[in-house]
C-alpha cells in the first residue's frame, strides 16, 4: 500500500487521474442527500456545497481548498497561525464535537468564545465533577470545600440543558444533611436519561445514609448505562426495575446492599462483563445467575461477612478475591475450565490452591497470590497451562523457620510457566542472616524446567532457603533468560520500622550470599541483574 | 500492484478532483463508513468520495494504512515479535509526526475523519486541536477557529459571569 499512496501525493505514478465519476447507484449513495454536484462542479458558494451524509456531520465548504490555502500558513505544531475570522474554519457541528471532548473547566471557558460554543456548553456531555475539575483547593478547609462543590455543581447543572448527558462523575466532598440529599436527587434525577452512559457517585463522606433513588433507573432511562460505579450509598435495587440492557460494569464500593437486592440487579443486566465488589459489608451469598454470558470478571474485595460464592456464568475468566481473615468463603462453581487468571489474598489461600485450584481451574494461566504460610505438601495436580506466576509473601509471620524452597513445588507443578515473580517483605532485622552456612545445601527432586524465562525476586534478603531457592531455579531452569534479584528496600517499608542504615546492612548481605552463593551458578547466557539501594 | 499479496481483495477510492487510490480492503474499512457501503455490497468497482481532495484523501489513507490492525500483509512487519506496548508507543510517535500540519490541513483532516466516521483519526485531529487552544485567551481560540465573537456586551457578560468559576 505504501507504494500505493506514495505516487498519489506526489500526482503521479499508479494513481490514475481519469475523471472516472460514474459510481453504482449505491456508490453514488454517498454523495445522497445533497446537492453535491459532481467532481468538475466543485468549486461553487460554500451554501452551494453544504450537503448532509447519512448520519455524519454536514460538512460544509472549504474541505476542496486549493493548495495554495493550504499552503500559506507554516507547518507544523501548535504555531499560532491565526488569521482571524476569514481564515480556515470548521463547522460547527464539528466544534461541537471539539467542545465535548475538551476537560470540564476549558470547555466552560470556551462557552465565552460565541453562542454556537454557549449552545454546545448547555449540551455538554462529560460532566465530571471532582474538586480537581472544579478547582477547588481541596483539604484547606473541607467544610467550605464540600459548599463549594456543591454550589458549582448546583450551579453548573442548572444551566445545562440536561439534553446530551452521557457521563455523570460526581466525586467529591459532600457533607450529608437533608439538603445535600435533596441536591443529589435533583442532579441524578436530571442527568439519567435513557442517553446517560456512565454514572460514577464517589461522594466521600456521606457515609452511606444516601440511598440513591433506583426508581430513577427504570422505565427505560437506564437503557443506555453501561458503567455504574457507586459509592458510600444505600443501593436497594429490585426486580421491578427492569431491564439494565447495556449494562457492562458495575462496581459497588461501600455500598449497603444485600445479596437478594445485587441478585435482582444481576438477573436483569445480561450485558454485564465486569462486577466490582468492595467492602459491601450487607451481602452474605453472592449468587450469580448463568444467564450472564458475558461476566468474564469478578472482583470480591473486603467484603466481610461473604460466605458464599455461587457462580453459574460460564464465561468468567478473571477472579479476584480478597479476605481479611481467612478464607471463609465458599467457592461454589467456580471450577471452571474457562478460568485464566486468579488473583487470591487470603490467609489459608496456599492450602485451597494446592488442594483444588489446580484441579478445579484446569487452563489457568495467570495466579497472583499474597499468603504467608509455606507449602508444606505437594501439589495435588498441575497447572498444565500456567504462564504467570506472582507470590507475594505478607510480612509480619516470617520466622527464619520459613522455607521458601517449599515455593519450588509450584514450580515443579507448572511446567508452562514462563514468569515467576516472588515478592519478599522485607523481615526484621533479627531474621537475617549475618553469615549464611550454605555447606549442606538442599536440593530439591524436580525435572528440569524448560519454559522458565522470567524470574524476579523482590525484597531479597541473606537467608539460607531464599539462597536454596534462587539456586534451584538456576539449576532447573534451562531455557532462563532472566534473573533479578532485587535487594532495595522500598516505598512499602513505611510499614516496616527498620532504619536506613538497617536496610543497606540487610542489603550489603545479601549482595555477599548473592556473589559467594548463586552469581557462580548463573549461566553467562542469563541477563542476570542484581538491584541494590545505590543504584 | 508489486507489493499486492494474492487474496488481498483492492478497493478503488476516488477523489473528486480526479485521482484514484487503490488501497487493501481492510485498509479501507478503517472508514466506518467504507466499511458499512461494503458490507452493504455497494462497493464493486470503487467509491467515490465525494468532498475530500486528493492530497487529504491521501493522508487519510496513510493514517488508515498505518492504523489497520496488524494481522496482514501491512503488518508484517510488526507481527508477533513486537510487544503491544511498544507497537502502541510506537503509533503514538508515528500520530504526533503524522499530525504536525498547518491549521488548514489539520481542520481538513478533521473533516474527513468525521466524514468517514474514522474514530481514531478524528480523536488525534480532534485532541490535538484542543490542545492548541487550550491556553489560549477567548479571542485567540476565536482567532484559531476563524469564528467571531457574536455575542451582545449584555449577554457576554452573562456567560462571563456564569461561568466565571472555570476563570479563577
Amino acid at each position: 500500500m505504501q507504494q500505493q499512496q506514495e505516487p498519489a501525493r506526489a500526482s503521479g505514478g499508479s494513481i490514475a487521474s481519469r475523471n472516472k465519476s460514474k459510481g453504482s447507484p449505491c456508490q453514488q449513495g454517498l454523495v445522497a442527500h445533497g446537492s453535491v454536484a459532481s467532481p468538475g462542479k466543485r468549486k461553487g458558494s460554500p451554501r452551494q456545497q453544504d450537503y448532509v451524509a447519512d448520519g455524519s456531520v454536514d460538512l460544509r465548504t472549504d474541505i476542496n481548498r486549493t493548495p495554495r490555502q493550504e499552503d500559506e500558513s507554516s507547518q507544523g505544531g501548535p504555531a499560532k497561525d491565526y488569521s482571524g475570522p476569514h481564515g480556515p474554519h470548521l463547522p460547527e457541528d464539528i466544534w461541537c464535537h471539539i467542545h465535548s471532548l475538551m476537560p470540564l473547566r476549558d470547555a466552560a471557558r470556551a462557552a465565552c468564545v460565541s453562542r454556537a460554543f454557549k449552545f454546545s456548553w448547555r449540551c455538554y456531555p462529560k460532566l465530571t465533577f471532582s474538586e480537581e475539575t472544579l478547582g477547588l483547593d481541596g483539604h484547606v478547609n473541607r467544610n467550605a470545600d464540600a459548599r463549594a462543590f456543591t454550589t458549582k455543581v448546583d450551579h453548573i447543572l442548572e444551566k445545562h440543558s440536561g439534553v446530551g448527558i452521557k457521563t455523570l462523575e460526581l466525586l467529591g466532598a459532600l457533607d450529608y444533611n437533608a439538603k445535600d440529599r435533596s441536591y443529589l436527587d435533583k442532579w441524578l434525577q436530571m442527568a439519567i436519561t435513557p442517553v446517560l452512559e456512565e454514572l460514577w457517585l464517589y461522594l466521600s463522606s456521606v457515609n452511606n445514609k444516601y440511598e440513591f433513588p433506583c426508581l430513577i433507573l427504570s422505565h427505560g432511562n437506564a437503557a443506555s448505562l453501561r458503567r455504574l460505579h457507586l459509592s458510600k450509598c444505600t443501593f436497594r435495587p429490585t426486580v421491578g426495575l427492569g431491564c439494565l440492557r447495556s449494562l457492562t460494569i458495575l462496581s459497588l464500593l461501600q455500598v449497603r446492599i444485600t445479596g437478594d437486592e445485587l441478585g435482582s440487579l444481576l438477573s436483569s443486566s445480561f450485558a454485564l462483563e465486569r462486577l466490582e465488589l468492595r467492602h459491601c459489608e450487607k451481602i452474605s451469598c453472592l449468587a450469580i445467575p448463568c444467564l450472564l454470558l458475558r461476566l468474564n470478571y469478578l472482583e470480591v474485595l473486603y467484603c466481610k461477612n461473604l460466605r458464599i460464592i455461587e457462580n453459574k456464568a460460564p464465561n468468567l475468566t478473571h477472579f479476584t478475591l480478597v479476605e481479611c481473615k481467612s478464607l471463609q468463603v465458599q467457592l461454589s462453581h467456580l471450577a471452571s475450565s474457562q478460568m485464566k487468571s486468579v488473583c487470591m489474598d487470603c490467609p489459608g489461600v496456599i492450602g485451597y490452591i494446592r488442594a483444588k485450584l489446580a484441579s478445579s481451574m484446569p487452563n489457568l494461566q495467570s495466579l497472583l497470590i499474597y499468603s504467608s504460610e509455606m507449602v508444606d505438601a505437594p501439589m495435588s495436580s498441575k497447572f498444565l497451562h500456567l504462564k504467570y506466576l506472582n507470590i507475594i509473601l505478607r510480612r509480619g509471620t516470617f520466622s527464619l523457620s520459613y522455607d521458601y524452597l517449599s515455593l519450588a513445588s509450584f514450580l515443579g507443578a507448572s511446567p508452562s510457566l514462563e514468569t515467576f515473580i516472588l515478592d519478599v517483605w522485607e523481615p526484621r532485622m533479627e531474621h537475617v542472616s549475618a553469615s549464611t552456612d550454605l555447606s549442606e545445601p538442599r536440593e530439591m527432586p524436580g525435572h528440569n524446567h524448560g519454559k522458565l524465562k522470567n524470574v524476579r525476586i523482590d525484597g531479597f534478603y541473606s537467608t539460607k532457603s531464599l539462597i536454596e531457592l534462587a539456586c534451584h531455579i538456576v539449576h532447573i531452569a534451562t531455557s532462563l533468560e532472566s534473573l533479578i534479584l532485587d535487594t532495595r528496600d522500598r516505598p512499602r517499608e513505611i510499614f516496616y520500622f527498620g532504619t536506613r542504615r538497617e536496610n543497606i546492612l540487610k542489603s550489603r548481605r545479601a549482595l555477599v550470599a548473592i556473589q559467594t552463593y548463586i552469581r557462580p551458578k548463573v549461566p553467562s547466557t542469563v541477563q542476570f541483574l542484581v538491584l541494590e539501594p545505590c543504584n | 500492484m508489486a507489493t499486492r499479496e494474492a487474496g488481498k481483495k483492492m478497493i478503488m477510492l476516488k477523489s473528486p478532483d480526479g485521482m484514484e487510490f487503490e488501497v487493501e480492503e481492510a485498509v479501507a474499512m478503517e472508514s466506518q463508513t467504507i466499511r458499512k457501503m461494503i458490507e452493504d455490497d455497494c462497493a464493486d468497482t470503487a467509491i467515490l468520495i465525494p468532498n475530500i481532495n486528493s492530497k487529504i484523501l491521501s493522508r487519510v489513507i496513510e493514517y488508515c494504512n498505518k492504523h489497520v490492525p496488524t494481522t496482514g500483509a501491512t503488518g508484517a512487519a510488526a507481527s508477533d515479535t513486537v510487544a503491544p506496548a511498544a507497537l502502541a508507543e510506537d503509533l503514538k510517535i508515528w500520530d504526533a509526526e503524522f499530525i504536525k500540519v498547518n491549521r488548514a490541513t489539520r481542520f481538513d483532516l478533521i473533516q474527513a475523519a468525521s466524514y468517514l466516521n474514522i474514530k481514531g483519526l478524528l480523536d488525534l485531529t480532534s485532541q490535538t486541536t484542543i490542545d492548541t487552544i487550550s491556553d489560549n485567551s477567548l479571542e485567540e481560540i476565536r482567532s484559531f477557529l476563524s469564528t467571531k465573537n457574536d455575542y451582545l456586551p449584555e449577554e457576554e457578560q452573562t456567560i462571563r459571569r456564569e461561568n466565571q468559576w472555570a476563570f479563577q
